[in-house]
Formats: structure tokens, sequence, C-alpha cells
């Protein structure tokens, strides 16, 4: 059986591999999660609703992706969690058998079981106190798992909807642990992800509800709103949750990727007003610089590149660019002086990226944000899926989430059977042990 | 990315040669490669609270899991012995030896840490089998190997720690004797507060006393354990 190939390899198993294990997609997920190395057999794709479409809610779709089921290329199931709540993020727990998926508008967390049936997620807990538990954090946008815990980015406050905000800790168990405010001068929030081996957390930042939530039209004539964007980056220590350093990053710079590779001490970002691509390099007194690598695609044509994908070798970086519906394939294989290999349309807008651990798929959703969306024919809402071959995307499948009556496909995270099922298949990376 | 799938098929090929109560122990972590913090200078909020249990020591007696006096922490990692993984529970091993020798060097620490290795797989690792692998390792401090009656009387720890372990089978469904799990290690205070989990990516012994001292420090024992 093809299927039992699925495997997801506890990759805490490779011994100095472990610790470096820092990011990325399935090459972004935190360095204590074990990660799926095989084929997947489902993605998980957080769904906004769309009023007048199907039940009009937000909900997680779970699409088939596995070539030997028969699922594959289908959607396989739904599960709506009623009311429209601005879906955006979300992530698995530290052992992965649970999805957490919030949203930006009224800060709704919901707990989903993926263990006990995979390809039917259930609801398990919904947590509607975050701001209240957080101290008036607003807006929980990455989800991101540590040992016995769950990290979660705020990107705006309760008290004036701007920008200040912090990250919040809950336990696996769905219970606040604490708020760590971002620090003065550098208040806004977005992304963090951590190197594990450096003892270091990056975080970056985008802006607040009052600006999110606005129609994108009336928001860039605004001057005064558009000053209201994050220009920073953060270097933590990690462990004690303490700022080390401000780095200067203008224009809002959003997904973080930490290199994957041994001695790899560095990290990429794309800011999304300037459109350009930043490195965040470690130098030899152990802190950290920013760099202006690249623009991405032509910067005066606003493209907004909102989301990035690192291959596990380090060697190519995938950029979605929402404006153009593009994406743009650097070789970072010299971090310092990337390459543009690739341009290629994906569609009317685009947003997520999200690569397989081998590198070999690549699966792309449209939407950005309910009131950024693009309305026309340039307004499909999409999950289309390629094979990769390191030069080229071939199309493989895609889901009209319009034509299903779904809504607005957001973040993507994979799953397999076989891993919950306890399965090993002969010859495969799948094994017991180990930490993530 | 080929280096990596080389190493997951060597972990592959480590699965399947694994023997019964092998008992592995990996090499000592080496130390972090950055500077560890200052006791007592940052903080480290509980994430969840566990009830004390009573399981079997390695005598077969009934024994508590942590047993904690006002004054103490615990140190407690969930293994079995038939595990393989190089940075599973030979790693937990591993560190858990590091951490005994370190506080056996430490008279003013030793007192106050208490290490626990306990077995997840009941069904095989009987007090026997933990008093084998207590006399392999050969504790010099307070490190109990603990186990329980059956399957069914680890479950409830288990699922206070959120510990998972997942039995592994082969193609037919049958049981390999083995288990998918997420290496994790608790701190936990004298009041049952998880004051950390650790995991692969960060699991040190020195990292891990300089957290048992920021948590002792709060109850007050500042001159004994302001350490180095």
């Amino acid at each position: 059986m093809i299927r039992t190939r699925s495997t997801l390899a506890v990759l805490g198993l490779l011994a100095a591999a472990a610790a470096r294990l820092a990011a990325a997609d399935e090459t972004c997920q935190s360095p204590y999660l074990p990660k799926l190395v095989g084929q997947e057999d489902f993605v998980y794709v957080w769904t906004l609703g769309v009023d007048g479409l199907g039940d009009g809610s937000d909900k997680l779709v779970t699409i088939g992706a596995n070539p030997a089921r028969p699922d594959y290329g289908k959607v396989v199931s739904t599960l709506s969690v009623g009311g429209r709540h601005e879906a955006h993020h979300g992530g698995f727990t530290d052992d992965r058998r649970a999805l957490w998926i919030g949203g930006l508008d009224d800060s709704a967390i919901f707990v989903l079981d993926v263990a006990s049936d995979p390809a039917h997620p259930k609801l398990v807990k919904t947590i509607r106190d975050f701001s209240a538990k957080s101290g008036g954090v607003v807006g929980p946008h990455t989800f991101y798992a540590l040992p016995g815990r769950m990290l979660i980015t705020g990107l705006s406050n309760a008290k004036d909807g701007g920008g200040r905000t912090g990250l919040v800790e809950y336990s696996n168990q769905g219970d606040f642990i604490r708020t760590i405010w971002m620090p003065a001068g550098a208040e806004y929030g977005y992304d963090a992800r951590v190197n594990a081996d450096l003892n270091r957390m990056l975080t970056s930042s985008f802006t607040g509800r009052v600006n999110y939530m606005r129609p994108l039209g009336e928001l860039l004539k605004d001057a005064a709103a558009m000053k209201n964007f994050g220009n920073t980056m953060v270097v933590w220590d990690f462990h004690t949750r303490k700022p080390l350093q401000t780095l200067a990053v203008p224009g809002a710079p959003l997904e973080i990727r930490w290199a994957l590779q041994p001695e790899h001490h560095y990290a990429f970002t794309a800011s999304a007003l300037t459109a350009r691509l930043w490195g965040v390099f470690r130098t030899p007194d152990g802190r950290f610089e920013a760099v202006d690598l690249a623009p991405i695609g032509d910067p005066s044509k606003a493209p907004l590149p909102v989301d990035i994908s690192l291959s596990a070798d380090d060697r190519h970086l995938f950029v979605s660019t929402f404006g153009d519906g593009s994406v743009h394939v650097f070789d970072v294989s010299d971090a310092r002086q990337p390459r543009e290999v690739l341009v290629q349309k994906i569609g009317g807008q685009l947003n997520m990226v999200s690569e397989s651990w081998d590198g070999r798929r690549v699966y792309f959703t449209s939407s950005l944000l309910a009131n950024w969306d693009k309305s026309g024919p340039d307004g499909e809402q999409f999950l289309r899926a390629f094979d990769w071959d390191g030069k080229a995307l071939a199309p493989r499948f895609a889901i009209d989430f319009q034509a299903e009556r779904l809504g607005r496909p957001h973040i993507m995270n994979f799953g397999a059977l076989g891993f919950y099922q306890g399965r090993v298949a002969g010859g495969a990376t799948g094994a017991p042990g180990g930490g993530g | 990315m080929t280096r990596r799938i080389a190493r997951a098929a060597l972990a592959a090929v480590a699965l399947a040669g694994g023997g019964a109560g092998a008992h592995e122990i990996a090499p000592p972590p080496a130390p972090p490669a950055y500077a560890l913090p200052t006791p007592g200078s940052y903080e480290l909020p509980a994430i969840s609270r566990v009830p004390d249990f009573t399981l079997l020591d390695e005598r077969g007696a009934p024994a508590p899991l942590l047993g904690l006096a006002s004054d103490q922490v615990a140190v407690v990692s969930f293994v079995y012995s038939r595990c393989t993984g190089g940075q599973g529970c030979p790693l937990a091993l591993a560190t858990f030896q590091g951490l005994d020798r370190k506080l056996a060097a430490d008279p003013a620490l030793a007192g106050r840490v208490r290490l626990a290795t306990v077995s997840f797989d009941p069904a095989n690792d009987t007090p026997e089998r933990m008093a084998a692998l207590r006399e392999r390792l050969r504790p010099a401090a307070d490190w109990r190997f603990l186990t329980a009656a059956s399957p069914g009387a680890i479950a409830p720890v288990l699922a206070a720690f959120g510990q998972d372990a997942l039995p592994l089978v082969d193609e037919r469904g049958a049981g390999l004797g083995l288990f998918r799990h997420v290496l994790k290690v608790f701190l936990v205070d004298a009041s049952g507060a998880v004051r950390n989990v650790y995991s692969a990516g960060f699991l040190s012994p020195d990292l891990l006393l300089v957290d048992a001292r920021t948590v002792l420090l709060e109850s007050g024992h500042r001159a004994a354990l302001a350490g180095p």
C-alpha cells in the first residue's frame, strides 16, 4: 500500500540535526514539533467564511493530498466553527495531536483534535477570552509549538486597536500562562520563530486591528494610517524571553524563516510594503544584523510579498506576492546573494505558500484578509497544488473554494494518517522515541 | 537534506534492530552553545499542575511519583526500556545521568532536586527491569526508577503530564512493543506546578539546573542555592 508511505518522522531522533531544526510550512514548523517528512495525506486549510457562500462560517477544510488515495485532490471534510472571526493562522501542539486556529477579528481560538480521526478533525475547545486573559492582546496570529505549551503572537491590543501588542503563552491544555509585551520602540508584532540551537527567537511586525480590518483601498489612501505599520524585528533570548536587540526592517517584515542546515545561523523575512527580501545574520560577536538583500518583483508596483517558504536544504526560498498573484523563487544557496530563478503567475491573487519537507510539492492559497482580498476576476479563491523539481512548478490539482461554496482559504498545515495510527511502514522514516 | 534523509533511514534501521530491554544510553548531551542565564534572573511561570501519584519503585513497593518536601523540586521523564531512538529515551537517561552526577557534586542542591525516571510501558518494564536500569546507571543523588502495576495505572499519569505514548503496529496491525512519543522532561515544584518542559531541542543538564535553582530561589534558600 503506497498509503503507508505516509510517514512522520520524529526528527528529534536525528541527533545533532534536531537542535538545529528551527524553522519553515512543513519546513517552517517549530523545532519542538515532529515533522512530516514523507507524503502528506491531508492539507488542512483554515478558511474564512463568506456571507451567502455555503454556511457562511469560518471552517477547517481537509483536502486529500496523497495521490495513492481515492480522495486525492478532493474535499475530504469540513468543520465549521460557527460565525466569522477573520480566520487566519494556526499551528499544531508539540505532539501534533491538536491544531490551534485563530481569528484576527474577535480573537477567538479554536482547538481541534486531529489525532483521533485525521480525516475528520473535531472541535474540542473554544477560547473566547484570549484578550481578557492576556491583559488586552488582540489578534492571535502565529501559533507556535513549544514543549507543553503554545506561543501565540498578537497583532494588536484592546485599548486602541493599534499595533502595540505582545506574545502570549498557553498550556497545551488551553490555559493562559503569561503575556510578554513587545519592547518599547518595537511595539508591533506579527510572527515569532525560534532557533533552539542558538537560544534565539526572532519576532516581526505588521499593524493593528484598526488597519487590518479596514478595506485595503481605503487604507492605502490614508497617509496617516499607513504610518502605523511595524518597521522592526526583535532578537530575543528565547529561554528567558528577554529582548536583546531591535533591528530596523522598514515596511512591515512579516513571515520569518530560520535556515535549517547546521551552521546556517541566519533567517529570512520579506517586508510587505517595501517589497524587499531581508536576511537576518548572526555576526561574529553573537549579535544579529538585518541586511536588505533584494527587491521582490517591482517594488514600485506594490507586489505585496505576504508569505515565504524555505526548502529544507536552505537552497530555495519561495515568496508569494499578493498583488500580482505570483510566486518568486530565489536561489538562496549564497544567503547574502539571492538570485531570482523563477517567477510564475499562480492566480489573480496569492497569499500562502507551503512546501513539503522533501521539497517535491508546493501548495498555494489565495486569501489574505477579508477586507483586503480582491473583487472581480482577480478575486478567485483557491488551493492549487504543484509538483516542484527544483526548476519548474507543474500543476497537480486545484480546489475552487468559491465553486465548492467553502469560503476563502488561508493557512495550510499537513496531516498524515500513519502517524496517528502508530503505523511503521517498511523501510520508512517513521520511528518512535525522540523529541521534536 | 540528503544527509537528513540518510539519518532518518539510519533511525529506521536502529528501530528494526532494537532488542528487548536494550536500555540504551546516549552520549551525554553537549553543553549549550549559548551562555546560560543567571539563576533567578528570569521567570518560569506555572504551565500546568499535576497531582502526585502512587507508582511502584524498583523493589515493587508503592512509592510517590513526586513526594516533594516544601523546599524541593522534581525533574521527571517518561521512558520505556525498549526505546532505541537516539534522541528519545537514551537521551533522557544520559541527561539524567549528567544531572545526577552534577547534583551529587553539589551537596546544597542535591537534597533539593529529586529525579524520577518513570516507565510508560509497565507491561514490559517490571520493577525488576527498573532495578536493572538503576543498577546500570548507579545513581549518586536522589534518582528514583518507577513503573506502574499496569498500562491502565500509568495512563492517568501520562494524561496529567501531557505525555503522549502511542503503541506502534506493523502493516498488519500487530503490536511491535514500541512507542511513538515526543521526549519531554518536566520540572515540577513542590506545589505540583510544572515550571518548564524540555525536549530534545534544548535538553541540557546545565540548563535544567539553572532552572531548578531559579525555582528553588523563590522558596527562600538564596544563600545555599545562588550557584556558580
